[in-house]
């Protein structure tokens, strides 16, 4: 079976991925009581988490959903 | 484990499993229901988990332990402990003047509009220069104490405005008040921390509740 993906499908599995990624750094940080912790919240789950929600907005606006023009 | 933390936690798995969903299958964002899902994965959770973990962290950087996590700290969290009522912090930890699971913070944040993002800025400036630049020994306030933060409680209490000592010059109060007169460093409540005397100092064993 041919595999065929969008480019706005693939955006979104890599916003998916960012965020997925994001999210667990999150969650180990929250049962880590250090002030480390606080920094990798900050510094590494924030920005995958900034990047992903940008790749995300990216793909709505990205030219291939655009209506063709007439 | 708190009923925040539970429901954040909750709210990451949540998020995990829709966002999952939609690695797995992102043909579904074709359809309108699919783009719906995919905006609430995509965003309106990730944001929402974001800011709970922003105010989760806030929160627990309030706590004694989170504080004494640092092993720079670690003399300071003994000082707490000493038993001899001459030491400010001990008096208070020990009394229940303050929140004892909140002990630093209580006496350390700023009491004004902004005092809590100020403190948490500071405790950044903490981070800084314990992992790049290099901290101060021993430790210092990056500024003096203010008053402010001992007249959030004590101001109007009896035992403040009526002492003996605080009453026996009449000017002292005022100036106290406006913080011209310093609590902790005119001589008069100047036993702090003083980590140098911890090695003869005995200590109050907290019961066993």
């Amino acid at each position: 079976m041919k595999s065929y993906s969008t480019k706005i499908e693939r955006r979104i599995r890599l916003a998916g991925s960012l965020l997925i990624a994001g999210l667990l750094v999150e969650l180990v940080t929250l049962r880590w009581s250090h002030p480390t912790a606080f920094l990798f919240f900050l510094l590494l789950g924030g920005a995958l988490m900034a990047v992903g929600i940008g790749v995300y907005l990216l793909s709505l606006i990205s030219s291939e959903n655009k209506p063709p023009a007439e | 484990m708190t009923d925040n933390s539970t429901i954040l936690v909750a709210v990451i798995l949540f998020s995990i499993v829709l966002i999952a969903y939609l690695v797995i299958r992102p043909s579904i964002t074709a359809t309108r229901g699919g783009k719906m899902l995919a905006f609430v994965a995509l965003l309106v959770f990730p944001v929402l988990a974001g800011g709970m973990g922003v105010n989760q962290h806030m929160e627990h950087s309030k706590t004694t332990n989170f504080c004494l996590s640092c092993h720079v700290m670690e003399d300071y969290g003994k000082s707490l402990r000493v038993d001899d009522r001459s030491f400010v912090p001990a008096t208070h930890f020990q009394y229940g003047l303050v929140p004892r699971d909140k002990a630093c913070y209580t006496c350390h944040t700023d009491y004004t509009m902004y005092g809590d993002v100020n403190s948490k800025l500071r405790g950044l400036q903490h981070l800084y220069a314990y992992y790049i630049g290099k901290p101060s020994q021993p430790i210092k306030l990056y500024r003096p104490y203010n008053n402010r933060e001992c007249l959030h409680c004590h101001l109007g209490a009896r035992s403040f405005e009526e002492s003996e000592a605080h009453t026996k010059d009449p000017q002292a109060l005022s100036r106290m008040k406006l913080n011209q007169l310093n609590c902790s460093t005119s001589g008069c409540h100047n036993i702090i921390h003083n980590v140098g005397q911890l090695k003869e100092a005995t200590f109050w064993k907290e019961p066993a509740k």
